[in-house]
């Protein structure tokens, strides 16, 4: 009896192996974190489109409020309970790196076929400085300048090419046109409240500016670069081509100045045309950001999605994650998101003029370093101190030297 | 009160000063009424109107269509009722036992309650996250429950004190004669008399619930979604769909005005005269 | 009589106890302690014992400073446009007439409304390119052309203060309506009787019955005013410039944007330390008040 027990357990144990072999393939089920401006689009085809590809894998998707979104994410992280796949803003991911709450995606992407249909500038920006890879690209945008044509018409004018033509226009658009004294429309609107920082990133990036020299310590502070910073200070405080309400202006304000006709130029990007367009149709086009004294620079906005080292389901995760940044399924997302692909298979070459103005700053368009500093800088250290500067609380040095110190420690 | 005053007096007197104050509390109100049936290209304008060219009412259907908005009525109405009931339970019996009784550590524990009320709760985000979890009850009802009956309770306890140390103790001495025990002195004595300062502390506790947006951000947001983050839903990075949020904003604020009319007449009853014998 | 300890007001009091210790009071005790703590989320190697070096750090961040005195500019005014207000409001609603009802349930709409919109709606209502109050005012003629109000560092925060008196006004409407209610109509009848004004009516009867009323949500409001940061957050930020900071406001950009919330955590004690100093001596008279009336 002893000897026949011992060989049905021999018989068993294969299938007891292939029994926890079996448990790999079980329901993987993966939460999905997202945010879309748009509150009618949902991501419920794409998530039946996937499970069907992937009949072993569950996607949950959560539409989370932009204004809250880094804070839940944290909090999720913080508390050990975040999602398995979250969007990403690239200037959050120095500091989730360094907390260890995103997962090396090098491996799986190694293995990807659908890699090289990313644009490699795309591979290239969001690469950390360790040489992995965190993100996984989803899409982009870049920031070119809106004119309103029927302003230029009037004044025989053309969009700028370098910083002195801008000035020059700026001033002209800027007028006083029911003669009370006080002018009516203003030349360019400038972005002074929290998000801004790209603005002052054309005019003062492109002209001597650099966040960290080449061969060490902080660019911001050289004399190129403080009076690049006052030039921008200038055109609010001396030239006021900017409205008063600049140091409180978001992105609510300057769009709707550019609809109200309060302003005649300002930053932005594809994501604000449809609306814009709706508004203004051809009394509305875009043009690449003029050049510094050095160099273009425009900001390179994007956004990606990354993988939750906590997640117990990576393999599903990277799985749900490429699937989004294949061209079909990237061409889906982009209806909803309002942005450019980051497939060169979707680069139709067609378009409207935004896309055009997007297409053609694709050279030289920048992100901020990969600092873990940045995600503070964007969010509340550049708003205060060029507020502070554009209120004539503190001067140009001031303000470099702030950041400075800031990407110092 | 009942001395009649003639009519222009009232008008001057009465009327037109709380017509005014009405105003004033209605004006933000009525402005995003008029942005809700202001088509979003016309938002602003190369010149400045009071009232919208081509008016269109498209977003209120819209909003309970596209965002479901009556479920979100209803996750608020669960979430605000709920925790008015159990954070009125729970402060009622610990302020009359603060305004009836004089024990060890009174005064110790009603500062510490003020104390508690003077920490910032913005900054308790992840240990309360933390706490939710390890219960199981993130996304959940119970979640926003419990962590607004905790936060108004401090609140509540001290308010409804001082509404009960408005009646005199000789009520309570005299239903204990009459053969009450203390806690039906409590239940069927003290408290009818103090509807008016527990109805206005039940109110204070309603509306916090049915307002507050971070907790119920962090810790809802998926299966239960109350008023205050579906709104929220509708600021995105580059976009605000005006119409919708303000469309919303209009209508959340209807049900708690309309529960607020029908019960305010019970609740802010004049106490008659034969209730105190001076 | 037995000296035995009387339990009744205890069980009274346990539900309340229980929940505020297990939810609110150890999550403080918690960050009270990350205060004494280098702790910057991402940076977790870093996390050291610093005793009271945050401490010192706020004491000598001029941030901190400028903060702490928006936060009393903040109180005082918000706290007397609220009561000035409310009150007034109370003692309309608490005369008859006929559409009272409806007044009464009318005036609640900002306190019911949720802060985000609050806070846009009076941010476009202010705004300096394409708000209505600054059309109104330049058409009345008050004002020759638009003001940037919330862009302006002096006016921004007395204009977000407009803001929260319009939203908080109606707590104290109806607290005071509620203690306002409970007056006995007897004692106003008598004094009628025995001939005195209105004034003196107000001033010996309201008044002094009103006072425990007045005195509790006053307090509780002021704890409540000196917390809110969410209507300033939206509408400007906390800008432009330092100019709408208050202690919350830092302490939440601190904590959710620097994510260095060994700092958040020393600016909210602060704040705590801040409100114990102003309540304490008024709380240690109302409580002694108390004892004097048993």
């Amino acid at each position: 009896m002893k000897r026949a027990s011992i060989l049905v357990l021999l018989l068993l144990l294969p299938l007891a192996l292939f029994a926890a072999g079996q448990g790999e393939e079980k329901m993987a089920s993966i939460r999905f974190w997202y945010h879309f401006d748009n509150p009618d689009a949902a991501v419920t085809p794409l998530v039946q489109k996937f499970e069907k590809e992937n009949p072993s894998i569950k996607v949950s998707p959560e539409f989370i409020a932009w204004d809250v979104y880094n804070q839940k994410l944290l909090t999720s992280i913080a508390a050990g309970n975040p999602p398995d796949v979250s969007q990403i803003k690239l200037w959050w991911q120095p500091q989730l790196v360094e907390m260890g709450a995103l997962l090396d995606l090098s491996d799986y992407l190694a293995k990807w076929p659908g890699r090289t249909d990313v644009f490699d500038k795309i591979w290239d920006l969001t690469e950390y400085t360790d040489g992995n890879q965190y993100l996984m690209p989803l899409q982009m945008v870049i920031l070119y300048m809106y004119y309103r044509t029927d302003m230029f018409n009037e004044l025989g004018l053309k969009p700028a090419t370098t910083r002195a033509e801008f000035l020059d226009l700026a001033k002209k658009l800027t007028r006083d046109t029911n003669g009370d004294g006080t002018p009516d429309v203003y030349g360019f609107g400038i972005r002074g409240a929290r998000g801004g920082h790209d603005w002052w990133g054309t005019f003062v990036l492109s002209s001597g500016a650099e966040f960290f020299l080449p061969g060490g310590g902080s660019g911001l502070t050289t004399t190129e670069a403080i009076a690049a910073n006052q030039w921008f200070i200038d055109l609010y405080r001396v030239h006021q081509v900017s409205p008063p309400t600049t140091p409180n202006d978001g992105f609510q304000q300057i769009i709707a100045n550019m609809q109200s006709g309060k302003t005649a130029m300002t930053i932005h990007h594809i994501g604000s045309s449809k609306g814009l367009a709706e508004a203004l149709g051809d009394k509305l086009s875009a043009a690449p950001v003029p050049k510094g004294t050095k160099k273009y620079w425009t900001s390179f906005g994007d956004e990606e999605n990354g993988v939750l080292a906590a997640s117990q389901y990576p393999d599903a995760a990277f799985k749900w994650a490429s699937f989004l940044a294949t061209a079909e399924n990237n061409a889906i997302w982009q209806k909803s998101s309002g942005q450019v692909s980051i497939n060169k298979s979707n680069a139709t070459g067609g378009g409207d003029r935004f896309l055009k103005a997007t297409t053609d700053s694709a050279d030289f368009a920048g992100v901020l370093p990969a600092h873990p500093g940045t995600a503070e800088f964007v969010e509340s250290l550049w708003p205060t101190q060029m507020q502070r500067a554009f209120l004539g609380e503190i001067g140009s040095r001031e303000m470099m030297q702030s950041f400075a110190d800031h990407f110092a420690k | 009160m009942t001395r009649h005053l003639p009519l222009w007096r009232r008008l001057l007197g009465l009327h037109l000063p709380v017509l005014v104050i009405v105003l004033f509390a209605l004006s933000p109100y009525i402005w995003m009424f008029i942005s809700s049936i202001t088509p979003e290209t016309d938002l602003y304008g190369e010149v400045f109107r009071y009232f919208p060219k081509n008016p269109t009412f498209e977003n209120y259907p819209r909003i309970f269509q596209k965002v479901a908005f009556a479920r979100n009525l209803r996750d608020s109405l669960i979430v605000a009722t709920a925790t008015m009931l159990v954070g009125l339970g729970i402060s009622l019996t610990a302020s009359y036992s603060f305004s009836r009784f004089r024990f060890r550590g009174r005064n110790y524990l009603m500062i510490q309650f003020l104390v508690i009320n003077m920490f910032p709760i913005v900054l308790l985000l992840i240990p309360l996250f933390v706490i939710m979890r390890v219960l199981r009850l993130i996304d959940t009802y119970f979640a926003l429950i419990i962590a607004y009956s905790t936060f108004t309770i401090p609140f509540s306890t001290w308010m409804m004190t001082s509404f009960f140390n408005a009646i005199p103790k000789q009520l309570d001495e005299a239903a204990l004669v009459d053969g009450c025990t203390r806690f039906s002195a409590m239940t069927r004595v003290i408290v009818p008399i103090a509807m008016p300062g527990i109805g206005a502390t039940g109110i204070y506790i309603f509306i916090t619930a049915w307002n507050e947006f971070l907790y119920a951000a962090i810790l809802t947001g998926n299966k239960v979604l109350t008023i205050p983050v579906a709104l929220q839903n509708l600021i995105g990075e580059y976009n605000i769909a005006w119409g919708l949020l303000t469309a919303g904003g209009i209508i959340s604020v209807i049900p708690v005005i309309v529960l607020f009319f029908f019960i305010q007449k019970q609740l802010i009853s004049g106490m008659t005269a034969g209730a105190v014998k001076a | 009589m037995k000296r035995k300890t009387d339990l009744f007001p205890y069980t009274l009091l346990t539900p309340a106890l229980s929940a505020t210790v297990l939810i609110i009071f150890f999550p403080i005790v918690q960050t009270a302690i990350m205060s004494l703590f280098n702790y910057v989320i991402w940076k977790p190697k870093d996390t050291r014992f610093i005793g009271l070096g945050n401490y010192l750090r706020a004491l000598t961040d001029e941030v901190f400073w400028i903060s702490l005195k928006n936060t009393l500019y903040w109180i005082a005014g918000v706290i007397l446009l609220q009561l000035l207000l409310g009150f007034t409001t109370a003692m309309l609603l608490n005369r008859e007439f006929k559409w009272r009802g409806l007044a009464r349930s009318l005036i609640l709409i900002p306190w019911v409304t949720p802060s985000v919109i609050t806070a846009l709606m009076w941010r476009w209502m202010y705004d300096g390119n394409n708000g209505v109050i600054n059309d109104l005012l330049v058409r009345i003629g008050l004002l020759n052309s638009y003001f940037p109000w919330l862009a302006n560092s002096t006016t921004a925060l007395p204009a977000i203060m407009v803001a929260l008196m319009w939203q908080g006004f109606p707590f104290f409407a109806i607290m005071i309506l509620a203690g306002l209610q409970a007056i006995p109509g007897t004692l106003y009848e008598a004094a009628e009787v025995d001939g005195a004004s209105k004034l003196q009516m107000f001033t010996h009867i309201t008044l002094p019955m009103l006072t425990p009323i007045l005195f509790t949500s006053i307090l509780l409001r002021i704890i409540w005013v000196a917390n809110s940061m969410d209507v300033i957050f939206v509408m400007t930020g906390g800008g432009p410039g330092y100019a709408t900071y208050t202690l919350p406001v830092f302490a939440f950009i601190r904590a959710y944007k620097g994510l260095d919330f060994g700092y958040a955590s020393t600016i909210a004690i602060f704040l705590t330390l801040l409100l114990i100093a102003i309540v304490a001596g008024y709380v240690i008279r109302v409580l002694r008040s108390q004892e004097a009336l048993r």
